[in-house]
C-alpha cells in the first residue's frame, strides 16, 4: 500500500522521533510513505488566527501536489487543517474559486486525507498488526490520549467517535498492550501556547497527567507531536508547579508498536524522550 | 475593511458573521460551550457570553478580551453546541479583526502569528529552533525556557538547521495573490 506522506514540519524538528518511528513501523507493515513533492507548512493555528483564505490556501497547495493519491498525516494539527481545507472548498463554491485563483489550479477538495491511526486500523486491519508482533507488550498499563483535532469537529475530520475514539486502542490492543479506560482521551493540552502562553500549558497538561496517574497507568500513548511535546518536556514543570509526581512516561504510539514489532530502540528514537522509558520497559520485560 | 465605518453596532454583528462564517442567531444561551472549555475557568469573557456580546455588537469589551488569545482553538464548543455555532470560528473572526484594528491586547500571540506566517512565506518550512529565536527577541522574553535548551540540542529535539521548501519565489507571488483576491472581495 503507497500513501502520498504529508510529514509537517514538527516531524522535523522536535517530533523527529515520530518520523523516525513511523518510518521504522511502516515499513515492518509493507506500506510505502513516499513526501508528497516540495511539500510545504499547513499554517498550522497561526494561519487560521491571521488569514482565513490562506489557511485554506496553504493545505490546498499540499492536496494539489499529492495529485489524488491518498494523503497519509503523522500530526494531528496538520491533519486538522488539511481536512478543513478540504472541507471549506468542497462546500462553498466562492472559497473554491479564491483558493484556484491563488494556489493556480482548480482543486475540487476531494483527495482523500487519512491519519497513520486511520491508515493502521481500517487499511493494515488488527489481523495484520497481530501477526506482525513479536514482543507482544503484555503487563504494559496505557492509557491512550487523542488530543482535539484528530476527531474534532467530526463533520469535518470523520475520524472517530469524538468523545470516546478508540482507533489507537485497537491498535495498541493488537500488539498486546492493556488499555485502560479514562475520562481525558480527548481533553486539550493547550497546543500551541507551548511557547507563548505556558501557564496555559501546565494547567491542562496537569489535569491530563493526574488523571492518567489516578487511572493506574504506566505511560501515556500520543498520536499529535504538540501533545507528545507539553505531556513529556513540561512535565518537570508540570509537576514543580502543581507539586505531585507524575514520573509518566510519553510514547508516541509508533513506537509502542514499533517495541511490539521487535524494532531497536535506536530506530525509534527512544532517546529522545524526555521521561525515560528505561526503567519501565525492564519493570515489563520489554526491551529491544 | 475599514473599521472606523463599523461603529454601529448591527455593522459589527454582521461583520464578525461574515468573518466567522458562523451562525451567530442560533445560540439558545444554553452554555454546553462553556462547560466543556478549557480554559472558561480563566477567561474575562466565557463563550456563551461571546456570542451574546457579538449579538449585542459589543465591539470594544470582545476585541480587547483576553479570552482570543487564551482559546486554544480545541473545537470542543463547536463539537457539543446543538445549534451547530462555532464558538472557535467566531474566536478566529474576533481575532483577525482585533489585529486588523490594533486592539490592546498583552497578548504575545499575535507576535508570534506574525513570526510565524511570515517564515512561512519565506521558508515554505517552520524551523523550530530559528522560530522560538525570532519570538522571543521580538517579545523580549530571552530567558525564559532558556534552561531546557541543552536538553533539547540533546534529545535532538532542536535540530538548529533544517531544510526550507523549494520555490521561495513562486510562494511569496501566491501570498501577495491571496492578499489580491481578499481585497477583491471585500
Amino acid at each position: 500500500m503507497t500513501y502520498a506522506f504529508f510529514p509537517g514540519c514538527s516531524m522535523e524538528g522536535t517530533a523527529h522521533d515520530y518520523q523516525k518511528s513511523t518510518v521504522a513501523v511502516s515499513k515492518a507493515l509493507g506500506l510505502a510513505l513516499p513526501e508528497i513533492p516540495g511539500w510545504t507548512c499547513c499554517g498550522s493555528t497561526s494561519a487560521h488566527q491571521t488569514d482565513h483564505l490562506l489557511s485554506v490556501v496553504l493545505p490546498a497547495k499540499n492536496l494539489v501536489a499529492a495529485e489524488g493519491k491518498t494523503v497519509a498525516v503523522g500530526c494531528a494539527a496538520c491533519y486538522s487543517r488539511l481536512k478543513t481545507a478540504n472541507y471549506e472548498i468542497a462546500n462553498d463554491a466562492q472559497m473554491r474559486t479564491s483558493v484556484a485563483k491563488v494556489v493556480g489550479k482548480d482543486y475540487d477538495g476531494k483527495t482523500e486525507i487519512l491519519h497513520l491511526l486511520e491508515i493502521l486500523a481500517r487499511d493494515v486491519g488488527m489481523r495484520k498488526i497481530a501477526q506482525a508482533v513479536k514482543k507482544p507488550l503484555k503487563g504494559l498499563k496505557v492509557v491512550t490520549y487523542y488530543g482535539c483535532l484528530l476527531s474534532r469537529p467530526p463533520e469535518v475530520t470523520k475520524f472517530d467517535d469524538p468523545e470516546n475514539p478508540t482507533l489507537m486502542d485497537e491498535v495498541l490492543e493488537a500488539a498486546g498492550a492493556t488499555i485502560l479506560e479514562w475520562p481525558h482521551k480527548t481533553e486539550c493540552c493547550g497546543a500551541g501556547y507551548s511557547i507563548t502562553d505556558v501557564t496555559i500549558v501546565k494547567r491542562l497538561t496537569r489535569e491530563i497527567l493526574a488523571m492518567a496517574k489516578a487511572a493506574g497507568a504506566d505511560c501515556i500513548a500520543t498520536a499529535c507531536p504538540l501533545c507528545q511535546l507539553n505531556l513529556d518536556l513540561r512535565q518537570k514543570d508540570t509537576e514543580k508547579a502543581a507539586g505531585e509526581t507524575f514520573n509518566l512516561p510519553v510514547f508516541y504510539f509508533t513506537q509502542l508498536l514499533g517495541l511490539a514489532f521487535g524494532i531497536s530502540r535506536k530506530d525509534l528514537g527512544l532517546r529522545s524522550l524526555v521521561v525515560s522509558p528505561q526503567k519501565l520497559l525492564a519493570d515489563r520485560g520489554i526491551s529491544v | 475593511m475599514n473599521l472606523a465605518s463599523t461603529e454601529i453596532s448591527g455593522d459589527f454583528t454582521s461583520l464578525v458573521e461574515h468573518e466567522s462564517h458562523a451562525n451567530l442567531m442560533a445560540c439558545l444561551q444554553c452554555q454546553k460551550c462553556t462547560s466543556g472549555c478549557p480554559v472558561a475557568a480563566m477567561a474575562d469573557v466565557k463563550p456563551h457570553e461571546i456570542v451574546r456580546m457579538v449579538q449585542f455588537g459589543q465591539r470594544n469589551e470582545l476585541l480587547a478580551s483576553k479570552m482570543l488569545w487564551q482559546c486554544t482553538s480545541c473545537q470542543t464548543c463547536a463539537t457539543r453546541c446543538p445549534q451547530k455555532v462555532s464558538v472557535a470560528a467566531i474566536n478566529d473572526g474576533l481575532r483577525r479583526l482585533s489585529v486588523q484594528a490594533k486592539s490592546p491586547s498583552k497578548s504575545a500571540v499575535p507576535a508570534f502569528n506574525s513570526i510565524f506566517m511570515n517564515a512561512v512565506r519565506k521558508r515554505g518550512r517552520m524551523n523550530e529552533a530559528g522560530l522560538m529565536a525570532s519570538f522571543k527577541l521580538r517579545t523580549m522574553r530571552l530567558f525564559e525556557d532558556m534552561g531546557k535548551l541543552p536538553m533539547m540540542l540533546w534529545k535532538g529535539k532542536m535540530p538548529l538547521w533544517q531544510a526550507a521548501a523549494p520555490g521561495r519565489e513562486e510562494r511569496e507571488k501566491m501570498f501577495d495573490r491571496a492578499t489580491e483576491v481578499k481585497g477583491g472581495k471585500q
